[in-house]
């Protein structure tokens, strides 16, 4: 009876102690048998996800007056895998920073097809997207394109400016629309019969000569006559509308993540810095339909990286990149001294060239780096979201860089070199300021006995080596989470003997904290967090923590 | 858009402390299902869940109330809209409304109305079309019909006090075609008009005397008159300003010339309008010194005479700001702006202005002696194109005004 009444006791106990954790406590491990995960599944039919477009009035107004008063979460980002990395998925495929890329991949970026043939354009609409004036015409073999012009006081800059952020941003693991330089001759154009505009009277009627007319008259003109375009292919599958930089689509079943959880949009804010994508927003992005492995999924894109490297709407928008289109602490500013409390878009040099737009790399600071209105998953930034994002801008080199500057076909090849030169600038700033902004180890591998990792700030050369090293041994419990000190240990290099008396059986797990200790950079202090199974093969990272999940100081200082 | 279940599920991706919590937070039915033992089983699970539960997005108020200010504003095809234009200088504040409707793919047609305070009244519609001419034309048809009760009088000239205003009112139905020509569609503009319309004039309201106590007719021409104009006018102008609404940079240099034609041959006179307008961005245009110039001179047809009501005119929220409107009339006249704008953000700036002006009866009189100034502040609500809303505050030896205005001061 006693023993009937003790597992009562037992039984309500743990009952009340589950639900005082708000949680059902369950022998989920800490790690499982497929961690770390390289691909984010998408295993739901997302065919019942419909067309939702956002209003760029409202993503404006909201973005410019509702967001200042959004508190970052310091919420560290949730598409992760367990060692800190961002799976492959609808949004993102790991490409530069994880696997080599040759140059011929970087310039061919997006590109799966063949160039448009620009012996014939059949105009079919206006442009739907795009900062600079432009058209949706099909080629002489029946492809659609969505073309665009540069403007003529920025000749082949706005065009060039589409193809290199189109490949940096593929290399940069984005989906990206496939984009070609090409030739629009008014000679050789016509119109599709049921070619047709909106009107400012709200509806569609033929689309004319004088309005093709309209649009080339702003546009720079080659002396032959032609127009140099930009010619963006027509996405694949059916189109979703923009895609939002906050909440998840509540019709697509493998949107999980909050967007301003996902770290390659948080990324953008870096990523954005380096090339100057000012018109960050959703508008500028796009959502398609499409089928893989028999079932649909959504495809999410960034459809116009154009407002990069300068360009802009209007050439004496001076303050882009610098201010957000308002500010309350530099419009009071500005205000209470006349004017005369300069800012620095107010000053700043930038290189005389006419394909060249408001771009600079000496005064460029990516802290305070703003695009148009600011998203809410640029908000969300943290720091070592900051380091991913640094790292894989650290892995363009020079070459690279011109590489894919080269394809921008300049006339001028001091512009190019001057571009290129710029885009170099900006990557090293961003590597000084995010690389040692936290604990900037990496790669830890445990062979031999022996952790070896890397240091992404000394080894970018943008810090000293710290002093010494410190690595904290733990037996970890994958089942409890529960971890036991086993030793700590100190090395003034990357390498670390590892204690005796580490677990030998297969399948079972340590926990490492290694930090560093570098006079100049306190938060190298704070451990990184990294757990390794023991295999057949012996030691495999399966975790790795950079900053802990809800941190004060995880949020991004800016 | 959405969170829970799902914000909670998918945190144990990267988040080791929250895996328990993907069990939490599904339904009872997938808690009962068996432990998952990948990491791909776990997402796939909440996948699955959130497949129960799909629904379309659906908009929040504060983005269908954003659609429909674009719509009505931004990308107007028919709509209601706000109209605060007064029937004539002086009028106080006014209210109205208008309703735009588009008669053809580019042209509309606008009705519109406003009451003022004063009782001040005008309603008139307008015809627009704006691209004739392969874009090198815009047309504008417009009728109305204005009643003003008490415009200000204060004499002819600059000596006049601002203690003898004496009101008049009158009632003007007009009708008028205005045709705006830019042969390269930049830069130059010939703009040419006619107008048909008919002033009777009547008592002025308000506690001032009325013009008729104060003037006999052969005092002031145009006393008690009714008199039915002609008007055609004609203006070659270089206009590089991004917009006539609102610029920072860029410059108009025009010259317009009137013709109003007295049907009964006694009031019928010539103007000629020389202005200038330019501004000098600095500071890549954080600084603007805005410049505004403009000479009007009237010249009456032989045996005719300019009447009162249609002398050259400054005073009020558009030229001397400090003075009140219509303080100084005579035949010709000279205004002189400057305006030194402080750009705060992209949508608001504010501005320390200076006005100086004079009124005379002879052309050889408008020089620097004796100007009538004032200077100020002001703020301005804008859009790249044009200007929301303005207000001055204006400190002349009169007194100090404030004026907010719908419009750019120049």
């Amino acid at each position: 009876m006693r023993t009937k009444l003790f597992l009562f006791l037992v039984l309500v106990l743990t009952a009340v102690f589950s639900a005082s954790r708000g949680s059902v406590t369950t022998a989920s491990p800490h790690f499982y048998r497929d961690d770390p995960l390289a691909r984010e599944p998408e295993s739901q039919d997302a065919s019942r996800a419909a067309t939702s477009e956002i209003g760029d009035l409202y993503e404006m107004v909201h973005n410019l007056f509702v967001q200042p008063g959004y508190k970052p979460s310091g919420v560290r980002a949730e598409n992760l895998n367990t060692i800190d990395d961002v799976p492959d998925s609808g949004w993102f495929t790991n490409r530069i920073g994880t696997r080599a890329l040759t140059t011929e991949e970087l310039v061919r970026g997006p590109i799966a097809g063949a160039p448009p043939d620009p012996s014939r354009w059949v105009i079919i609409r206006e442009k739907i997207s795009g900062a600079h004036p432009g058209m949706t015409a099909r080629d002489a073999t029946g492809q659609t394109w969505f073309l665009e012009f540069d403007p003529p006081y920025y000749p082949e800059a706005a065009t060039a400016a589409v193809v290199m952020a189109t490949k940096f941003f593929w290399a940069l693991g984005y989906n990206q629309v496939e984009s070609f330089l090409t030739t629009f001759d008014p000679k050789r154009m016509e119109f599709d019969p049921v070619a047709t505009l909106r009107r400012p009277n709200g509806k569609r009627t033929p689309f004319t000569r004088d309005d093709i007319d309209s649009i080339l008259e702003h546009v720079a003109r080659r002396p032959d006559g032609t127009y140099r375009v930009v010619a963006g292919r027509l996405l694949p599958g059916k189109i979703l509308g923009n895609f939002r930089f906050e909440g998840t689509r509540p019709d697509d079943p493998n949107d999980l993540v909050p967007h301003e959880r996902r770290r390659e949009l948080r990324a953008l804010r870096v990523f954005g810095a380096w090339t100057n994508l000012t018109d960050l927003k959703a508008l500028n992005t796009i959502d398609t339909l499409v089928t893989e492995n028999g079932r649909s999924i959504v495809k999410h894109w960034l459809q116009d990286v154009g407002s990069t490297f300068g360009m802009c709407n209007d050439r004496y928008e001076w303050d882009l990149s610098w201010e957000h289109f308002y500010q309350g602490d530099t419009t009071t500013k500005r205000l209470l001294s006349f004017g005369f409390a300069l800012s620095p878009w107010q000053t700043v040099k930038y290189t005389e060239a006419p394909s060249i737009g408001k771009f600079e790399g000496d005064r460029f600071d990516p802290r305070t780096w703003r695009p148009q209105t600011p998203t809410t998953a640029y908000m969300e930034l943290r720091d070592d979201d900051a380091f991913w994002a640094a790292q894989r801008v650290g892995a363009f080199t020079d070459e690279m860089i011109r590489a894919i500057v080269h394809t921008g076909e300049f006339s001028d090849p001091t512009s190019e070199r001057a571009l290129g030169d710029i885009l170099i600038k900006r990557r090293n700033k961003i590597l000084a300021t995010y690389l040692p902004a936290v604990n900037p180890i990496v790669t830890p591998r445990l062979e031999n006995n022996r952790l070896t990792f890397d240091n992404a700030a000394v080894r970018a050369g943008v810090a000293k080596p710290p002093a010494a090293y410190r690595a904290s041994w733990f037996q970890f419990d994958n089942a409890t989470g529960e971890t036991r000190l086993l030793s700590t240990t100190t090395s003034a290099t990357t390498t670390i003997e590892a204690p005796p008396g580490l677990p030998t059986a297969e399948v079972s797990f340590i926990a490492l904290d290694i930090s560093a200790n570098a006079s100049d950079h306190k938060t190298w202090q704070r451990p990184i967090r990294t757990y390794f199974r023991r295999g057949a093969s012996g030691w495999t990272l399966v975790g790795l923590e950079r900053i802990p999940q809800a941190s004060t100081n995880g949020a991004a200082t800016f | 858009m959405e969170n829970g279940a799902h914000i909670r599920a998918v945190g144990l991706v990267g988040s080791f402390a929250s895996i328990g919590l993907l069990i939490g937070a599904v339904t009872p039915a997938l808690a009962q299902a068996p432990d998952p033992d990948a990491r791909q089983e776990v997402i796939e699970q909440a996948q699955s869940q959130k497949s129960t539960s799909l629904q379309p997005y659906v908009s929040s108020k504060g983005e269908r109330l954003m659609a429909r200010v674009e719509d009505a504003f931004v990308y107007p095809v028919e709509t209601w809209h706000p109209f605060l234009e007064n029937a004539y200088r002086g009028g106080g504040f006014a209210l109205g409304a208008g309703y735009m409707q588009h008669v053809s793919a580019f042209s509309f047609v606008d009705v519109r109305g406003s009451y003022s305070i004063r009782d001040y009244k005008r309603i008139e519609a307008e015809f627009v079309s704006p691209r004739l001419f392969h874009r090198r034309g815009e047309l504008s048809v417009l009728g109305g019909w204005r009643d003003v009760t008490q415009a200000a009088f204060y004499g002819v000239g600059l000596d006049t006090s601002s203690d003898d205003r004496a009101n008049y009112g009158f009632e003007r139905p007009y009708a008028s075609a205005l045709l705006t020509v830019r042969p390269t569609r930049r830069l130059l503009m010939l703009r040419g008009g006619l107008e048909l319309t008919r002033w009777r004039l009547k008592s002025g309201a308000g506690s001032d005397p009325s013009v008729e106590d104060v003037f006999t007719p052969a005092q002031l021409p145009g006393v008690r008159t009714t008199t039915t104009y002609v008007h055609s006018q004609g203006t070659v102008g270089f206009d590089w300003r991004t917009a006539p609404g609102y610029a920072r940079r860029g410059g108009f240099y025009g010259v317009t010339v009137h013709d109003y034609s007295d049907r009964d041959d006694t009031l019928g006179f010539r103007q000629v309008d020389y202005e200038l307008i330019q501004h000098v961005p600095i500071l890549r245009e954080a600084w603007v010194i805005s410049l505004h110039g403009l000479a009007e001179t009237t010249w009456p047809k032989d045996g005719q005479q300019v009447p009162f009501f249609m002398l050259s005119s400054l005073g009020g929220g558009s030229n001397l700001r400090g003075f009140s409107s219509w303080r100084f009339r005579d035949r010709h006249s000279l205004l002189m702006q400057a305006e030194w704008r402080i750009m705060a953000n992209r949508f608001f700036e504010t501005t320390v202005f200076y006005d100086a002006g004079k009124v005379a009866a002879s052309t050889s009189d408008l020089d620097f002696d004796g100007l009538k100034s004032d200077y100020g502040f002001g703020a301005r609500f804008h859009t790249p194109f044009s200007t929301a809303f303005r207000v001055d505050v204006a400190r002349s030896s009169e007194g100090t005004r404030l004026v907010f205005a719908t419009s750019p001061v120049f």
